[in-house]
């Protein structure tokens, strides 16, 4: 088992390669380059230009200027120094160890061109509402697809099921972010009932920190947990459901036809001769075999998790991850484009493996050699 | 056999055998159908494909012929003593109008809908015919020649999987487009990057079927390499193909709607789903709900219809399945 574990992980690694290579074509992709952002400056002379453009290692051919962005090579070193740190120990080692402290294996991954902040600070900041999005998302939605699933496969060509059908077919037709618009037309503009957009209530304190995430607004948790919890609730619940009203619509069918298979096999036929209750039967024989498909299939599904999380950060202007990748595209902030699109991608690579490492520690049948 | 005093056509052996116990004295023969007409029987059947394919050819219609009959072009006003003759309400609602007029420089929202239906298909079944074919070019290669090219490729299909199409093509579109593209290389960029799932599809069929004795006794008889990819393997692999094309369509239907939508698409002036719907969300706080709701409105209607037409004819397309 641990070597497959470990086979797969060597296997991700060529993966994440030709990943790094897309995602540093960005850069060369982006019209004026890198330096569009202060190329049209009157007030910089050409030597200042240059300087800038040497210390960014913009003078370098691409394979190098990729090689130190990835990491690999020590900026400061020339010939074949440049894969060693000056104790002469291989560039791409952790800091920890001995390696270099530069690139994007060492969590460094630039500096935002339209802010000036650290990107991994950026992301840092970004992430965690990204999480509480998608992650309270997830949990709804795995919840309400299993339930839908397990309903319309026992209750099979039964009104509840044809209603779920339906349901499932209408749902899957709709743009994430048109659904968006539409909750906020019900629920904010028209009732009133919900906020339209945001994460947190700007009136709770009148503190220009008062960010999620930001100490005053743990400091204002502690002095009123109810009211910051009612807030984020209240802030939550329409991109909570239309993040989940599309991803339920696809699971729900998946489980159906899966816990159907499940439901015809002979276990299960032995179960109920057996005489063991049909509530036992649906949830300890069947439902557990239904899910093995169901792992692989979540595990592919979870960058939906952040794709969609795009759509909706933007349409309810949640301050995550998604919404920054938005606005930096139209800044031009590469290196925050890229940094995000690096973490997304790990997380996607790491997210398929767990699936794969998942499925073959519940299924007995799979020989992982 | 002299007077044949009626014809009837029996579509089922069960069929047949009713009308023989009947009449046995009919001379009856059962037609033989070939797998097209078989195909085509299924699909008749299936309630949901029929209804999904009535409602998107009714929206390919729309977008053809609905800006001819619409009596604004796609860039003018509405005449205002059209609408209200005394002291005209400020913002024109479809209780008034058919479809009601957006807030800004009041367009009218009908007409602005037909011309996006018209353009996003365009859009997106020209993006999927190129994707097909090089997803189809590519699979295929990869799974009949295997070795180092089959990895070289799929290792680039993993990778560009392993990114979220969304992020690349929001990439591409604002860093190639910036963000004025023509409809055009929106296309381009959508077929460029949608062609990974056609390819892997089309390799994994590839690799079942070139282990099928036809294709060995092709081999056998000297047929080219290219010639059996192309020939032999492709026409079996057909239909899973036309399935998933059927349905990406849909995905780029949604696909250009957000990227229009965030404004990184086709320029804002020119009538997409997409672009209509970013206009459309500023005004929501006015009370103009019916500009945002009557692009969605159509989305919905063509992905729907794909998607029942695609389940339709999965199952018709199905040589196994009865008829």
């Amino acid at each position: 088992m641990i070597r497959y574990i470990i086979r797969r992980l060597i296997g991700a690694i060529p993966t994440l390669f030709v990943i790094s290579i897309m995602i540093y074509g960005f850069v060369l992709l982006a019209p004026g380059g890198p330096t569009a952002r202060f190329a049209m400056n009157a007030r910089m002379t050409a030597e200042s230009k240059a300087a800038i453009i040497h210390k960014w290692g913009l003078d370098q051919p691409v394979p190098i200027q990729y090689c130190r962005w990835v990491g690999i090579c020590n900026p400061d070193g020339t010939g074949a120094g440049m894969f060693v740190t000056k104790q002469g120990l291989p560039y791409f080692l952790p800091s920890a160890l001995g390696g270099g402290d530069n690139g994007v294996l060492h969590l460094d991954l630039g500096i935002s061109s339209s802010t000036g902040v650290p990107v991994a600070e950026v992301i840092g900041d970004r992430f965690p509402r990204t999480l509480m999005l998608a992650g309270v998302a997830l949990v709804v939605w795995l919840s309400l697809a299993l339930l839908f699933g397990v309903i319309s496969a026992v209750k099979r060509y039964s009104k509840i099921d044809g209603a779920i059908t339906v349901f499932n077919y209408v749902a899957y037709s709709f743009p994430t972010f048109w659904l968006g618009l539409l909750l906020i037309i019900i629920f904010a503009a028209t009732l009133g009932w919900l906020p339209a957009g945001g994460m947190w209530d700007v009136k709770l304190d009148p503190n220009p920190n008062f960010v999620f995430g930001s100490s005053e607004y743990w400091t204002f948790f502690g002095q009123h947990p109810l009211a910051t919890i009612l807030d984020l609730v209240k802030h939550l619940i329409l991109p909570v459901a239309t993040l989940v009203a599309v991803s339920v619509a696809g699971d729900s069918r998946f489980i159906r036809a899966s816990m159907i298979d499940a439901l015809r096999q002979d276990f299960v036929r032995t179960a109920r001769a057996k005489g063991v209750p049909e509530r036992r039967v649906i949830f300890r024989h069947a439902l557990r075999n239904a899910l093995l498909p169901v792992v692989t299939n979540i595990g592919l599904e979870l960058p939906f998790l952040f794709t969609g999380a795009i759509a909706t950060e933007t349409v309810f202007s949640w301050p995550g991850m998604g919404q920054q990748f938005i606005t930096a595209i139209g800044q031009y902030d590469y290196p925050v484009v890229m940094g995000i699109s690096v973490i997304t991608a790990v997380l996607v690579v790491g997210a398929n493996l767990l699936a794969d490492i998942v499925y073959a520690i519940v299924d007995p049948r799979i020989s992982y050699g | 056999m002299d007077e044949i005093t009626q014809a009837r056509i029996v579509e089922t052996p069960e069929d047949l055998e009713e009308l023989l116990t009947a009449h046995p004295d009919y001379d009856v023969q059962l037609e033989s159908l070939n797998q097209r007409q078989l195909a085509w029987r299924r699909f008749k059947r299936h309630r949901m494909a029929l209804i999904g394919s009535t409602m998107f050819l009714g929206m390919v219609l729309i977008g053809i012929i609905g800006p001819q009959l619409l009596p604004f072009d796609k860039n003018s006003y509405i005449p205002l003593d059209q609408v209200s003759q005394n002291g005209r309400p400020p913002m024109v609602s479809p209780y008034f109008h058919p479809f009601g007029e957006t807030t800004q420089l009041q367009y009218d929202v009908l007409t602005l809908v037909v011309n996006g239906i018209g353009l996003s298909l365009l859009i997106s079944v020209g993006a999927t015919f190129i994707a097909t074919i090089i997803g189809t070019i590519v699979g295929g290669v990869s799974g009949y020649f295997g070795g180092w090219l089959d990895t070289i490729l799929m290792r680039i299909v993993d990778a560009m999987l392993a990114m979220p199409l969304i992020y690349l093509i929001l990439v591409f579109s604002e860093f190639l487009g910036n963000g004025s593209a023509s409809w055009f290389t929106i296309m381009l960029i959508f077929a460029l990057l949608g062609w990974l799932q056609t390819a892997r599809l089309v390799r994994s069929l590839i690799l079942s079927l070139r282990e099928e004795d036809y294709v060995d006794a092709a081999r056998v008889a000297g047929v080219g390499r290219l010639r059996i990819i192309f020939r032999h393997l492709l026409p079996n692999a057909l239909s899973p193909i036309i399935v998933a094309a059927t349905l990406s369509i849909a995905g780029f239907i949604t696909a250009e709607a957000f990227v229009s939508f965030v404004g990184y698409g086709i320029s804002a002036t020119t009538p997409t789903l997409g672009n209509i719907l970013e206009g459309a969300q500023q005004a929501i706080g006015q009370g103009n709900w019916w500009w945002a709701v009557f692009p969605g409105l159509a989305i919905v209607a063509i992905v729907l219809g794909i998607n029942f037409m695609g389940d339709g004819l999965q199952d018709a397309l199905d040589p196994r399945a009865k008829i």
